[in-house]
């Protein structure tokens, strides 16, 4: 169901027009930083709440990679294979010392990685560039000629370009999911959540298969950070990717439906969808039936946009405490097996 | 195939287990029986590595198993059904016997092994597709007991494998477990039903506050005085 939403969406396109087609480009790459955190905290139950410094890593490797101020310069997609893969390896070395913590300690480890790399990228100047950001970041296929067809250029005028690279890898991504779902290390992830000690009496090593979550979670949400960078062409600056997002792709997943693939996507969409169209929309229209002639804030949709948000996400977990779209295993009205039967 | 000598372990100042040994041989069905609290469940779990040993040493098949990890012993074949059955409730029944069959890379294998529990127990073949925590208490533990088995393990460790369940199930799994020698597995079946233990196996221990007191046949223990009295509830 999932892939058939997909393959619809460029039909929709022509219609959706450019300013649109922009933003619905960012709401897949938000679609793919938080399946990678569905790996993490659905599938395996890890409390994550520092991914977006993966995501902003990922865009600042992509972008010390090819920006014209640095050396390299190399293409787009050995720059992000090295960004993926280093941001993996960055997910492994904070895995391996906190793999004792679980539950809230857990958390508060990847709360406080997420600030130290936020405030990191922010003072390292002379790397980082500040609160400048790194940039420019060129476009994917930069230098490329195929069939007398600048890639490059395609991509800069043309925001479709971005659209089918960021559908692409979002499709890429739910592949590897599903097949994630239905395989040996897939099964492992999930039997570490429900029981460690019986998962260890399996063979399992509970230790590779939450590293293995890691590294996942982080690559994925690299991959994303590198498709965010370089479709603004700019890191933007390290704010972009504070607790506020981290938050924000939880909620999605949790909202969504936890370990649940179309749920993940659901919330994303929504969450996205209700910040950069619905809020805007709503503000607009407000303005122009002048409801609102003094610019209060308490009469804006936006001066209201959190609390809307909290109460929403107050209601779903009251009437559908396992998310919008449940996964199968969520979904499992499990009640304590009554003994003796 | 398994020798325990001199074991110590605990918990914080707990010393649930004070020197214990024992020896399973090839294929043989021993059975640890003891009152609630002597050490039974800490004996299971210092064999398969849950609960580090202060002092002693186990071995199986001539290989050292004091101080390695828990997933790491049960590669080895040594499998173990801990107490409360303890499978993975999220998980169908088929994901619970496939993780069984973890540390088997051959999947044709894993296949045939699991076709071969469901053999043993039909109920399981019915429920394939369901989760685990959706079955009765009976069934988890059949579906504890057929996932172990699908790990190929030499030697099982079992943990109340009756507890809490209605005396025909109770039988059934008994019958499972008594046939496992048969297939040239070694039980170490740990009992709070002495008398069903001890008519199963070949040997067995009794294990007071942390010591075995008593070791025997099966009918030697059964027919012993001071284990009538205290575990038969004979008098």
């Amino acid at each position: 169901m999932t892939l058939a939403v997909l393959a619809v969406a460029p039909l929709c396109l022509p219609a959706l027009g450019g300013a649109l087609g922009g933003q619905v480009t960012t709401l897949f790459i938000y679609c793919i930083l938080a399946l990678g955190l569905n790996v993490m905290v659905g599938y395996t139950g890890l409390v994550h709440l520092g991914i977006a410094s993966f995501f902003g890593i990922g865009a600042y490797l992509l972008a010390i990679l090819t920006v014209p101020m640095y050396p390299f310069q190399i293409g787009f997609l050995p720059a992000t294979a090295v960004a993926v893969l280093a941001t993996a390896g960055i997910g492994l070395a904070l895995g391996a010392p906190t793999l004792r913590l679980r539950g809230d300690y857990l958390a508060i480890v990847t709360l406080g990685f997420g600030e130290v790399a936020k405030v990191t990228l922010r003072n390292l100047e002379q790397i980082t560039g500040g609160m400048k950001g790194l940039n420019p970041v060129p476009p994917p296929g930069a230098g490329v000629t195929i069939g007398g067809l600048d890639l490059g250029k395609e991509f800069a005028i043309d925001p479709r370009w971005f659209y089918y690279l960021a559908l692409a890898s979002l499709a890429g991504v739910v592949l590897l999911m599903r097949r994630l779902e239905g395989s040996r290390l897939g099964r492992a992830l999930v039997a570490v959540r429900e029981d460690e000690l019986a998962a260890q009496a399996m063979g399992i090593s509970a230790t590779k298969v939450k590293l293995s979550a890691f590294a996942m979670s982080s690559a994925v949400a690299g991959l994303a950070g590198c498709l965010y960078a370089a479709s603004l062409s700019t890191t933007a600056d390290p704010n972009a990717y504070d607790f506020n997002r981290s938050i924000m792709v939880l909620c999605a997943v949790i909202l969504g439906g936890l370990g649940s693939i179309p749920g993940t996507l659901l919330g994303v969409a929504i969450l996205v969808g209700f910040d950069t169209v619905l809020a805007p929309w709503a503000d607009s229209w407000i303005q122009q039936w002048n409801i609102n002639p003094t610019g209060s804030s308490l009469l804006s949709f936006s001066g209201w946009r959190l609390a809307i948000f909290g109460l929403a996400l107050v209601l779903v977990m009251r009437y559908r405490p396992a998310g919008l779209i449940p996964s199968r295993r969520m979904a499992a009205e499990l009640h304590d097996a009554p003994e003796g039967h | 195939m398994l020798e325990v000598r001199d074991l110590e372990a605990g918990y914080g100042p707990i010393r649930a287990l004070d020197g214990v040994s024992i020896e399973i041989g090839e294929g043989e069905t021993v059975a640890i029986i003891g009152a609630n609290g002597a050490g039974k469940t800490t004996l299971l779990m210092a064999i398969s590595g849950v609960v580090p040993t202060r002092r002693g040493s186990v071995t199986f098949r001539g290989q050292p198993l004091t101080g390695l990890p828990t997933h790491a012993i049960a590669k080895l074949g040594v499998g173990h059904a801990p107490e409360g059955r303890r499978i993975f409730p999220r998980l169908s029944v088929r994901e619970n016997l496939q993780l069984g069959g973890f540390t088997q890379t051959n999947r044709a294998a894993v296949a045939r092994d699991i076709d071969e529990a469901c053999a043993i127990f039909p109920v399981l073949g019915e429920r394939m597709s369901q989760m685990g925590g959706t079955l009765s208490g009976g069934e988890q533990q059949m579906l504890a007991l057929a996932r172990a088995l699908v790990g190929r393990p030499k030697l099982l460790l079992l943990d109340e494998p009756s507890l809490g369940l209605a005396p025909l199930i109770v039988q059934k799994i008994f019958e499972v477990i008594g046939s496992l020698s048969k297939r040239g597995i070694a039980v170490v079946l740990v009992e709070q039903n002495a008398r069903a233990a001890l008519k199963l196996a070949d040997r067995g221990y009794v294990l007071e506050t942390g010591r075995i007191t008593l070791s025997g046949s099966g009918k030697e223990l059964s027919g012993d005085r001071r284990v009538r009295e205290a575990y038969l509830g004979e008098g």
